[in-house]
């Protein structure tokens, strides 16, 4: 086990952040800590890295309790912080050399050890630059380079893909899976479910300090009712419509969206089917038609009540 | 590790230009300013030596400690004396000091004694002068014993430095030497702009104030060590940067500070250190945005300038007559008071207790940071 959060509360007065968090982090795994903005997910992260008091709960890394002065598990962790963490003053190089610095002492070691860092981000080109001189992207690589330098066994990434380009952000999510196919278990926190669902072998979705649901994204999708979701556009829209189809079997829910009728349906071969029979035998007009499995958006949807992204 | 932040810290104090601006170029510029300013007032103060007369017995003729103290004052070894001495009779003194010829006589019988007609800034001057080296005199009499060599050095020096500080209380009778305060005053408040420095090193290693802060708070760094690494660049830097200050002050405005510049270099060495750590104070005190304590430093140093002076010299006396114990909190006069006691005074008591003060706010300071500092884990981020 290398990350263990047993029962984590944090209040900011009033205000719980964390109510009873609960989480684990296994060997090898890339963990995804899916939630909207303000779910709690930076809280967890600094109250695992014991920057934060937390009111109650238990944390554990590496089998050992975390502490402020535990320097022997901090001395294997990575941390790429929310907000881009880097000095004005010192170039992509010397950025990089000063954080690894902090965990390696060795002069020559280090070196090719940031060498290493910055070329895995792809800012090989950029060492002498300061980060004035970087679009975003590439500061949020400089970002990645000065957590991982030092090779440590457990990375904790806080959503690293926020406001950075296509490229960049392929290049980082490509980054990770490197970095845990070379050994390193990984947390991941995102409110984009593409990339967690794209990146990480287990998922824990989190709202308002909780967990709401944790497994893998099959497991999660198959917690759900709903597997399908057909979504038809439909010429004159009304109520008639839904009720018609509502009463259909199998059919869980069915709203429009504008001129998209969106029905979500049970365990079934013929849904699509069955609902366009429907739509013909009823002689509604209809245009362009979808079928798709459920996103982690429709899990949290159905448990909570509301879309992931507001 | 120690040297590896270190360097690095000094690295970025070193390429802030902002800062660097502020805490070198600024004093410069309003030195310049200053110079420009004030080169017209100064010509004009000329002192004019005082009149005074010696009854020439054989009491005096006996001292020569006296008679030796009396020439330092009254050659013109430096373009200027302080006493305009002639010897004559008793019954010559008293005609001439009748007549306003002289301000006074001295007279040596059992003992230094002085007669004068009006009481004014010269007579004071006189007494003083005399006073002065009574005391003098006492202090080194065990000396004397032993080596009288030294005694009769002693004396001298002592009564040379005197004569100065006298020089300027009288040539400016209102205004003790004014030009001289603003510039001490100024390097004063270059001395606490080190506080900037002691902000931004603060900022740089405190996980709740940056989110490079916050990197280090994460990393196996004690943070006791990062803290004094930082503290050392800080103070490292903003000490260079006023032996620039002060090399620039004495050889491209002549600005005089006296001739005990190891007293001074100390000065602006335990000033740089009050300042840097008046900066970790106020830094680690509020939570607030770094511009917030920004204005806090320049607002709260621009008040000690002001109450120590700069603007117009006439605070220092102003608050040492009313409320003399804020010019003992305010570290900008104590820095520029230090300057001035060096200057103008030949003993170390007045200098002595400034420093000691001011290095105790900067202990005290620097204690605060510490404790708020080992706090290892925020109530919030
Ligand atoms: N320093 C703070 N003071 C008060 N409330 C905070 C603070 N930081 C975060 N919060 C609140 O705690 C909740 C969780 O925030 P956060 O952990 O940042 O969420 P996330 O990272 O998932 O977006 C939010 O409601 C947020 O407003
Ligand atoms: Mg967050």
């Amino acid at each position: 086990m290398v990350i263990k959060v047993e029962n984590l509360v944090k209040r900011y007065g009033d205000l719980i952040a964390l109510d009873h968090f609960n989480m684990e982090l296994h060997e090898g795994e890339v963990l995804g800590l899916l939630g909207p903005n303000g779910s709690g997910k930076t809280t967890a992260i600094n109250c695992i890295l014991s920057l934060l008091k937390y009111d109650k709960g238990n944390i554990e890394i590496f089998g050992k309790p975390m502490s402020p002065d535990a320097y022997d598990i901090k001395r294997d962790i990575g941390i790429i912080m929310q907000n881009v963490a880097v000095f004005e003053e010192l170039t992509v190089y010397e950025n990089t050399d000063y954080f690894c610095g902090l965990y390696v002492t060795d002069k020559k070691k280090r070196r090719a050890l940031v060498d290493e860092a910055i070329e895995f981000v792809g800012l090989k080109d950029f060492k002498k630059f300061y980060p004035k001189k970087l679009s975003g992207g590439l500061l949020r690589r400089l970002n990645i380079a000065c957590g991982i330098a030092h090779k440590p066994k457990l990375i904790i990434l806080d959503e690293p893909t926020v406001a950075v380009d296509p490229q960049s952000r392929n290049n980082i999510l490509e980054g990770i899976l490197r970095l845990n196919k070379e050994g390193a278990s990984i947390v991941y926190t995102s409110h984009y479910m593409e990339e967690v669902e794209q990146i990480c072998s287990r998922i824990i979705i989190m709202d308002k300090g909780k967990t709401i649901a944790a497994g893998t994204k099959d497991e999660l999708k198959s917690m759900i009712k709903a597997v399908e979701k057909v979504t038809v556009e439909v010429y004159q829209p009304n109520e008639g419509v839904l009720t018609g189809i509502r009463s259909l079997n199998n059919v869980i829910s069915a709203e429009f969206d504008g001129e998209m009728l969106v029905v979500k349906c049970g365990k079934g071969s013929h849904n699509l089917m069955m609902i366009l029979e429907h739509l013909k035998a009823n002689d509604i007009l209809f245009g362009k038609v979808y079928s798709e499995p459920p996103t982690l958006n429709d899990v949290f949807l159905e448990i909570t009540g509301k879309e992931l992204r507001d | 590790m120690f040297a590896h932040i270190y360097l690095y810290r000094l690295k970025c104090i070193v390429r802030d230009k902002q800062v660097v601006f502020w805490t070198l170029l600024f004093p410069i510029l309003l030195a310049v300013l200053f110079e420009m300013a004030f080169s017209n007032i100064t010509k004009g103060e000329v002192f004019k030596e005082i009149k005074i007369a010696v009854v020439d017995n054989e009491a005096f003729r006996k001292d020569i400690h006296f008679q030796e103290a009396l020439k330092a004052v009254s050659t013109e070894a430096d373009g200027s004396r302080l006493f305009d001495i002639r010897y004559a009779s008793k019954e010559d003194c008293i005609n001439l000091l009748k007549d306003g010829e002289i301000e006074g006589y001295i007279y040596c019988e059992n003992g230094i004694h002085l007669e004068i007609k009006n009481n004014g800034l010269n007579e004071t001057i006189i007494k003083s002068f005399l006073d002065d080296y009574q005391q003098t005199a006492a202090t080194l009499q065990t000396v004397m014993a032993q080596n009288p060599e030294a005694m009769q050095k002693g004396l001298i020096d002592e009564i040379a430095k005197r004569k100065d500080y006298l020089k300027e209380v009288a040539a400016s009778h209102s205004e003790p030497d004014t030009v001289v305060h603003y510039f001490y005053t100024l390097l004063a408040m270059a001395c606490m702009y080190g506080s900037f420095w002691g902000l931004k090193e603060i900022y740089a290693i405190q996980g709740n104030q940056s989110a490079q802060g916050a990197r280090v708070c994460a990393a196996p760094t004690q943070k006791m060590r990062a803290f004094a690494a930082s503290l050392l660049a800080a103070v490292t830097a903003q000490a260079a940067i006023i032996l620039i200050v002060l090399l620039f002050l004495i050889f491209a405005l002549g600005v005089d500070f006296g001739n005990r510049l190891a007293y001074v270099v100390l000065t602006c060495l335990v000033g740089t250190v009050a300042g840097v750590t008046y900066g970790t104070f106020i830094s680690i005190l509020s939570h607030k945005s770094e511009g917030i304590k920004v204005g806090t430093l320049i607002g709260t140093t621009m008040l000690f300038s002001f109450l120590a002076g700069m603007m117009y010299d006439g605070m220092k006396l102003i608050i040492n007559n009313n409320v003399p114990i804020l010019g003992y909190l305010n570290p900008v006069n104590l820095i520029a008071d230090s300057f001035y006691a060096l200057y103008f005074y030949s003993g170390t008591t007045h200098y002595s207790l400034n420093l000691m003060i001011l290095a105790a706010m900067a202990v005290v300071f620097g204690l605060i940071t510490f404790l708020v500092l080992r706090r290892q884990k925020y109530a919030s981020l």
